[in-house]
Order: structure tokens, then sequence, then C-alpha cells
């Protein structure tokens, strides 16, 4: 499968994230071209440029009828790879999805105008991309065709965002000068902004990593269950790493070390397996195991064991959660009894901060949370390993989703 | 100067869709054209401009009379103004070949055989509209510049490509936008300003017909609340009395 990397594109509403999109769209020729023919001409007739919100506008008819399959994802490509767009209509959904797992953006694109500099959403929206640990983050300073593609306006502006991001920890790794409306830096260079000899926007793209590149990472064998038949199978979806045939593998968390005797898939004897894979595997020893306990690799960096995590949850049950009570903590295939410490809760719709130091949660905040699980468990960070990064809380049915950002006290 | 731009088949419910703040203004509502049997473009501008219900006697000429129907200034409240200009307003001064030509092309995309021939005449249709669209904006964006008291606009593009094309989000929206565009510089001129239609449009698969209101916006104080077309006679020169005491 070709490769692709998911991206979001944040901003304050009117800096034209629209526009953004649709010259990306328009610049890596990923549209249908008799639609775009149509919006060209009308906008002749009506005597103004093309204006290329209107083919995210396109976009949205199509899928309210149908026509596109994916409901809430935009393509386009590059020579390198294939890009995602992930939505985010506002606030509440795009955290929602990021932190129950709906979608999980790699990079983030984020838009200030070039006229009007760092606005209140602007601080928002990079403070969720500093909340979800985001580090492929590229800053573009669009309309720069409205301050006559000055560099001292763009130097100020820039300026006055890396201050900014600076106290969120994000460290954006290019700040461009844009201007979606001309495409000037989108996919070409142009001579308006000779000045500037950094990437375009897609060059910058193209110069990311996918960050879920898993079979590279350690192997984490979640156990789902353990079959007894003639011989004893362990199952599992591999959440990252490669396991091979005659691996020495460590249990967690009871650190019992056995080998791999054989993998199998489906009735299929495999030599080894990588990250996303389910399998189950038969060892060399009749170790002791279960459901939620995680395999390693001998060699390779330990998981994390630790009854304290830090993180932020996503409260969706109307019944509000208050300090005291116990909830159910769900992580991969490890369930177990927790006891919540809220620090500060956020208000997901326009993300203010309602309190620093509160002692409940209601339904579609967001709370920075400490948590304590009645026994230690297998956690590793959102950013790292996402499957064992992130939880679900549960009472009767779920009431949150979270992303585990740190570990102990 | 008080201004008005009077836009043929403004649906209010796509105006909160596209949530266009200019054609919204400061208070902005539904018309209750209630009153009238069908929403009729003549009748309802020509009851807007002499405050009366003009239907009976509009309807009495019949559906291809009516077009070339005109009322006297003196026998509308534009009379009340030293110098007003009132462009292309239906039963008052509508270009009335331009629109005649209009209607035949809708006629004839209705009556065209095949599909390839329906999508030549829908085109032509659009881009017949737009250029007058054009023509009649340059005109309005004059006269707001010039010495009038008055001015009112009147721009039936949105009711005449929305006839044929209202399925067509994209189009609609691009319609409104550059009305919403031509409404934020009327606005910043600091005059009165009244945004009204004479009435809605409704989905018909992907055509569109009239709805059963109109829509008004204005950016000034005012009490009213679900008011009739003929009730913007008064409220205009309420507005002009206040700004001008020897205004009668």
């Amino acid at each position: 499968m070709e490769e692709r990397l998911k991206i979001v594109i944040v901003g304050h509403v009117d800096h034209g994230k629209s526009t953004l999109i649709g010259r990306l769209l328009y610049d890596t020729d990923s549209l249908p071209e008799s639609k775009l023919k149509e919006i060209k001409e009308f906008c002749e007739a009506l005597g103004k440029d093309v204006e290329f919100g209107y083919v995210l506008d396109h976009l949205e008819e199509e899928r309210k009828q149908g026509v596109t399959i994916d409901t809430t994802q935009t393509f386009f490509k590059t020579k390198k790879r294939e890009y995602v767009i992930i939505d985010a209509p506002g606030h509440v959904e795009f955290l929602k999805n990021m932190i129950t797992g709906a979608s999980h953006a790699e990079a983030a694109i984020l838009i200030v105008d070039a006229e009007e500099g760092v606005k209140e959403q602007t601080k928002r929206h990079a403070y969720i991309l500093g909340m979800l640990g985001l580090k492929q983050v590229i800053v573009v300073i669009n309309k720069m065709d409205l301050v006559d593609y000055k560099k001292e306006r763009f130097e100020e502006v820039k300026k006055e965002i890396i201050e900014f991001l600076k106290s969120l920890n994000i460290e954006p790794k290019y700040i461009i000068p844009i201007s979606a409306k001309e495409g000037d830096f989108i996919a070409k260079k142009t001579e308006k902004l000779n000045w500037f000899d950094g990437p375009t926007v897609l060059e910058a793209l193209d110069g990311f990593s996918k960050s879920d590149e898993l079979d590279k990472k350690p192997l984490r064998f979640p156990v789902q269950d353990v079959y007894n038949f003639d011989k004893r199978i362990i199952a599992g979806r591999i959440a990252s790493g490669i396991i091979t045939e005659g691996d020495e593998i460590i249990v967690f968390p009871s650190k019992e070390v056995t080998k791999v005797k054989s993998i199998e898939e489906y009735n299929k004897i495999l030599k080894e397996a990588s990250a996303g894979k389910s399998i189950g595997i038969i060892t060399e020893d009749k170790v002791f195991v279960d459901r939620g306990d995680v395999i390693t690799k001998k060699g390779e960096p330990a998981p994390i064991v630790t009854d304290t995590i830090k993180g932020h949850v996503f409260w969706m049950d109307p019944t509000p959660f208050k300090e005291g009570e116990r909830v159910l903590f769900k992580c991969a295939t490890q369930e177990v009894m927790c006891d919540i410490e809220v620090k500060r809760v956020i208000d997901s719709s326009n993300l203010e901060v309602l309190s620093e130091d509160a002692t409940t949660i209601e339904n579609r905040q967001v709370a920075d949370v400490i948590i304590k699980t009645e026994k230690p468990i297998v956690v590793e960070n959102f950013n790292d390993i996402p499957s064992l990064g992130r939880f679900v809380l549960q009472r009767e049915d779920t009431c949150a989703g979270g992303i585990i950002t740190g570990f102990g006290e | 100067m008080i201004v008005v731009i009077a836009i043929d088949a403004l649906e209010y419910n796509l105006v909160e869709k596209f949530n266009y703040k200019n054609l919204k203004q400061e208070k902005y509502g539904k018309t209750d054209i209630s009153e009238f049997s069908q929403p009729r473009t003549m009748v309802l501008w020509s009851s807007f401009m002499t405050g009366e219900n003009k239907e009976n006697e509009i309807l009495a000429l019949g559906d291809k009379k009516m077009w070339n129907y005109q009322i006297d200034i003196k026998d509308t409240f534009f009379s009340k103004f030293k110098n007003p200009k009132v462009i292309d307003l239906p039963g008052f001064s509508y270009d009335l070949d331009e629109h005649k030509k209009e209607r035949e092309l809708l006629k004839a995309f209705f009556e065209a055989k095949t599909q390839e021939e329906k999508e030549k005449i829908k085109k032509e249709y659009n881009q017949r509209s737009l250029e007058h669209h054009k023509k009649i904006k340059n005109e309005f964006e004059k006269a707001i510049k010039g010495e009038h008291d008055f001015v009112l606009g009147y721009f039936s593009a949105i009711d005449v490509i929305g006839h044929l094309n209202f399925g067509n989000k994209i189009l609609m929206k691009m319609l409104y936008k550059d009305m919403d565009e031509l409404a934020k510089k009327v606005r910043t001129l600091g005059y009165p300003v009244l945004i009204l239609s004479d009435h809605g449009m409704k989905a018909i698969g992907n055509f569109g017909d009239h709805s059963e209101y109109g829509f008004w916006s204005v950016n000034f104080e005012t009490n009213l609340k679900n008011p009739k077309i003929t009730d913007f006679k008064n409220l205009i020169l309420d507005v002009m009395k206040e700004k001008d005491k020897e205004f009668k």
C-alpha cells in the first residue's frame, strides 16, 4: 500500500483554512476537472479570481450526496506519498476524534493571517496541538498578498507565533510565508517571495516522516486471549514492532521469559509478523500469561510499567465525573479499576480553561488528569505507540476517552 | 442617503446557512407575505414601492402583460426624495428586454428535448444573467457614490440562476457571497441600509421555486417584527425624517 500521512489544518476561522485546502487539492491535481471548470467559469463571469474555498464546498456537497465514500477525509498526492486531510469541523469534534482515536493526525499545519497576526482562536488551536503532543508542525503565514509580500511583516508575525508556541512547548519545523489564494509557496516557489529561502508547503510536508512506522519500534504484543487446544495459543494484535520465530520474549508485568516456538495466522504458519497483524503465538515454555499482559522482546527497550499516569481525557457521558468515584480503566486489553485526580478542565467547545484545579469533569469537557490504577499497567506515551497510549474509562458504558502523556507523580 | 439592496429570491434559510454577516446586518428576519395568494415578483415589488397590496391589479393583467406594468413615480414613495435613483426595479425601472430574454431562455430550457440542448441553454442563461448582474452592480456602485438621497439597486441573479441551479449549492453560495461583499461595501459608507427580498427560494429537485416568505435586514434600530412588504415604505420614510428634519 502506498504511504499515507494524516494531517490536520488548524487556525482561526477566517485565516484561510478552506482556501489552503482547496489550493493544496488544486495544485496537486486532486480535483475533478469538470467541477473545477464550472467554478472557474462562474468566478470569471462574476469578475473574480477563482476562489479555492469553493472547492471544499464542492467536496462537502459530494459527501452529502454520498458520492465520496469517506465522510471526513480529503486526499491529495505528491510524488512522495499520499496525504489525508482530517476534517476538523469544530473544536469538540476535533478533540473528541483525536483523543478517542477516531482520527490520529501525524502532522499539523497551523495557519495564521499575515495581516491579522495571532488571534485568540490561533492560540486555542495551537493549544490542542500542544496537548496532543504533535511534533510535526508547520506554521504558514497566509495572505502574504495582502501585506505586499513584505518580509518585515512576515518576520513580525513569525516572532509573535514562535513566542506563543514556545510557551506550549511546540517548536514548529517550518514557518512558511504563503498566499493560498495566489498559490505562492504551496506547490511552487514564486518570485514575489524571493527573499524566503525555505521550502514550499508541499516540500515541508514531504520532509515529515510517518510517526506510525510502528514496526520499527520495540515489540508490544498485548494479549487478547489464551486458548488451550492441543497446543496453547496466545492470541492478540501486535501494537508495535516485529515478532520472529525463535525470539526471546518477556511477558509483562510478570517479567517471565520464554521463546517464540511458532507464529500462526489463520491456519497459516508465519516466520515473523509485524505491527497491525492479528496473530497467535506458541511459546517453548508454559509461562504464566493472561489477557491484559503485554509481550515484549528481550534486548529491546522495556515498556513502562506503572500505576500512575498523566493524561488528558475527553468526557462524553451526561453524568459528570466527581473525584472519589472509581471507574474502569481500559488500555489495549488491560482492564483495571482506577482513581482519578482532576487538574485543569477545559470547555471543548471554546477551549476556555474553566478551572486549574477542578474536582469534577462534565460532558464534553477535556481534563488534565492523574490516574492511579489498582495495580501496575503496561503503557506508553500516546505519541510513541498509540494503542498503548490511549485508554477509555468506563462505568456501565464508556464515559471518556483519553491519551497518556506522562508517567508517575 | 438611504440605500436599499433589493435582492430577488434571497432565501432566509440560505443566508442563515452560509452565515453571511453583511447580508444579515444588525437586525434581520423573514417577511410575512401570506396576504398574497402567490409569491410573485412583480406583485411584491409593486406593493413594496407603493405601500399597498397590488396583487389584484397586477394579476388581472395576466402572465405576459404583467411584466410591462410600470408605476408612475408619483404613486411610489420614491417621489418623496429629491434625487432618487432606482435601478432595474420590476414595475418601475425594469430592463424589459433583458428580463424578457431571460424568461424566454428559461422557457426554452424546459421545452428542450435533449440533455445536450438543455445544458447549452442553461449555460447561455447563466452567463446572460451574470452579465446583467455585473452591469447592475457597476451602476449601483456608481450611484451610491453619487449625490442621491435614495438609491435602490435590484439584483435578480439569485432568482434567475436559482430557478435552474438551486441544487448546485456552490453556485448559489458564490452568488450569495457576491451579494454579501456588495453589502459590505455599501455598509462601510455609513448610510442606513435595508436589504430586502420579495420572496425566498425552495428546492424542487435541482431547480428552485419561490418560497412563501421574504428576507429583510437593516443596520439601524427598528421595532419591526415579522414585517409585511408594504411596511417598508413607512420604515424608510421614518428613517429619512429622523435623518433630515426638513424631509416631509
